[in-house]
């Protein structure tokens, strides 16, 4: 621990359609250490995957385009790449699991030529070879006789079981860096306690590093070292796990936070949404991302667009009323017991 | 550990099989084709009599144990000519379809998967082809295009000597080139626009993703993931146009465009008979209709064989 692994500066992502240039992903900086791992949560267009998919050059150019940014990994610039040096990264070095399991893998090929797929392009392992390893990946997730499931098709493998075999799929050349985009979505809630387990379990024994991309805080809350909050193409807020339910400093976090049903609650309360919508990401409006759903507003926040700035122990809010925030928060989340946690 | 027997799950195929073999006239369709190819590759063996030796003491006999199917107005035997006409429709079906298979498969992958302006160009390729009437097209190959391959194949083959090209060009085969190089330029397109379809949506496929994201070569995706994904429709589109290139070979040798007498074909066949013996038609059933049901019943067959497939294949038609 301790060495950057993934060092991302001022990654901006945009797409050029009909309605104008869509500005997904603007300007995002952060660095990611060996072993540990990050979430990446925000709602819907908040740039989560966009970014994430920048990073492994899986964003089609055109419509796509990186106007600038560099995605330092080991010491060269991912960005600089040609497709080719791209190609023996992605898998090897860095892998990424998707979402949706049922759409995930191929439904003509079994999973035994899926998940050999890599170790033979990657490794150059022969066929038996990376059939053995096969078997071994998929007792690693837990299938069930793995042996006789390897000449299976897709469509005999239930939801939870296909996403564990991305997840063998993802580790087979034992990458790195796991970027899982929102793995356990569209799963239901033991199968996704499952998965999170399995990753959990495996990462602590391989000790890559994880990026988890999700909008699920609760998943995220007992998985990840440190959250990167996204909202509308930027990070907001960036902290340590316990800090940032802690302690949130963005109007932003507070507003996720106070929208997860709680069971430490009185059943009446009500879920506080956040009013509004994400702005426009063709039409970005001056000033912060945010003013126009907040209620920490100001008149500096219609002109300025606030950058990251440190307010707390390794904890970083792009807002620039992150005191009254911490006055006011509480009110909103409807709690008084917990406490900063003081490093 | 576990000793019990353990239940292997069906092949695909062997799933489709199945599904495939309930649609009966699916089935019957197949054994048609079956039969009409086994019978174009066995023709010199099948065929009691030259096809084109003619018999002028011998004309408009009705069927007998001589001449099973009859003879027609020259005295030529009625089997014989049909067994061989079974013979150019599947030589130019199985050429036509090959061809057009590998031009519709490979400029509609590239067009779906390259898209920018190799699609912008096959696209509008594709639509020319489809503006244009086909039969006009047609004519216009056998005006200009058919003289000039003719003239050109006949005098390389008399300046180099090959004696072979010669009697190839004069024995009238150079008209089945004419009827293929048409054909294949009308067929590919409408299969090129199928497959660019049928890429274009795939290629948004979350496997597609997966697959880059694992470092899988672009060659592989396309001919692993996007092209056996598409096959279903393709094989369906496939075998409804077999029928098509069949109905097309006998039409233009109908019209007179197509191959030239006295090469055996159903549209000559008919042609010859139809203009002559219209008027009398109940005396001449042998002559008329056989040549007519036989080639309607090959459409059909490859229709069913379609629709089979199409059922056979769709998951949501289950």
């Amino acid at each position: 621990m301790g060495n950057v692994l993934l060092d991302v500066r001022n990654l901006r992502t945009e797409f050029v359609t009909q309605d104008g240039v869509v500005h997904a992903v603007n300007g995002v900086t952060f660095a990611l250490e060996e072993g540990e791992t990050l979430g990446l949560v925000g709602e819907s267009g908040s740039g989560k995957s966009v970014s994430m998919l920048t990073v492994m050059r899986l964003i089609p150019m055109p419509p796509g385009r990186i106007p600038s940014g560099e995605v330092i990994f080991q010491g060269q610039d991912l960005l600089k790449l040609s497709p080719e040096e791209m190609r023996q990264i992605r898998g090897n070095k860095i892998a990424m699991v998707f979402q949706d399991p049922m759409t995930s893998l191929n439904p003509v090929l079994t999973i035994s030529t899926q998940i050999t797929e890599s170790l033979e392009l990657h490794l150059g392992m022969s066929k038996d070879k990376a059939r053995k390893r096969a078997v071994e990946l998929l007792k690693m997730v837990n299938i069930p006789e793995a042996e006789r499931r390897l000449d299976d098709y897709p469509h005999q493998f239930s939801g939870g079981m296909r996403q564990r075999v991305m997840i063998a799929m993802g580790l087979s050349c034992s990458p790195q860096l796991l970027i899982a985009d929102e793995p356990t979505t569209a799963l239901d809630v033991t199968i996704q306690a499952q998965i999170t387990d399995i990753v959990k379990r495996l990462k602590s024994e391989l000790g890559m590093a994880i990026i988890w991309i999700t909008h699920d805080l609760g998943v995220i809350a007992g998985l990840a070292d440190r959250i990167n909050v996204m909202y509308s193409g930027y990070i907001v807020e960036t902290a340590h796990t316990k800090e940032m339910f802690a302690n949130p400093l963005h109007p932003y976090t507070v507003g996720l936070l106070g929208s997860i049903p709680r069971l430490d609650e009185g059943k009446k309360e009500k879920l506080t949404p956040i009013e509004g919508l994400p702005p426009d990401l063709v039409n970005m409006p001056t000033g912060c991302p945010f003013h126009d759903r907040c209620s920490f507003r100001t008149q500096k926040c219609l002109e300025e667009n606030p950058p990251l700035m440190s307010v707390g122990v390794k904890h970083w809010s792009a807002c620039w009323n992150y005191e009254a925030v911490r006055e006011k928060r509480d009110e909103i989340l409807h709690r008084e017991i917990l406490q900063p946690v003081t490093a | 550990m576990q000793t019990q027997p353990v239940v292997k799950p069906r092949p695909a195929w062997y799933v489709t099989w199945q599904r495939f073999a309930r649609n009966k006239p699916a089935l019957l369709g197949l054994c048609v084709i079956t039969l009409l190819v086994l019978t174009a590759l066995f023709a010199p063996m099948l065929a009691p009599y030259d096809y084109a030796k003619t018999n002028l003491n011998n004309v408009e006999k009705p069927p007998s144990a001589e001449h099973w199917l009859g003879t027609d107005q020259i005295g030529r035997d009625m089997l014989s000519r049909l067994i061989y006409g079974a013979r150019s429709v599947v030589f130019v079906i199985f050429i036509v379809s090959t061809i057009s298979l590998t031009l519709g498969l490979t400029l509609g992958a590239i067009a779906g998967y390259f898209g920018g302006w190799s699609d912008t160009l096959i696209s509008r390729v594709i639509d020319f082809l489809f503006a244009f009437p086909d039969l006009l097209f047609i004519f216009f190959i056998a005006a200009t295009l058919k003289p000039a391959i003719v003239n050109s194949l006949k005098s390389f083959g008399q300046t180099n000597n090959i004696q072979g090209l010669v009697d190839f060009v004069r024995s009238g085969y150079a008209d089945y080139l004419v009827v293929m190089v048409a054909l294949s330029i009308l067929g590919w397109a409408g299969l090129a626009r199928l497959v660019r379809g049928q890429i274009l949506s795939l290629r948004e496929k979350d496997f597609v993703l997966s697959a880059q994201a694992v470092g899988v070569p672009t060659y592989k995706i396309i001919f692993r993931y996007l092209i056996p994904n598409s096959l279903a429709p393709i094989l369906v589109a496939i075998s409804m146009g077999l029928g098509g290139i069949a109905l097309a070979e006998g039409i233009l040798a109908y019209l007179g465009i197509g191959l030239q007498p006295p090469n055996p074909s159903w549209g000559i066949i008919l042609s010859d008979n139809v203009g002559r013996y219209w008027r009398e038609w109940p005396e001449m059933l042998w002559l008329i209709f056989l040549p007519f049901v036989i080639m309607a019943s090959v459409v059909f067959a490859f229709n069913f064989v379609g629709d089979g497939l199409n059922e056979a294949l769709n998951p949501e038609l289950q």
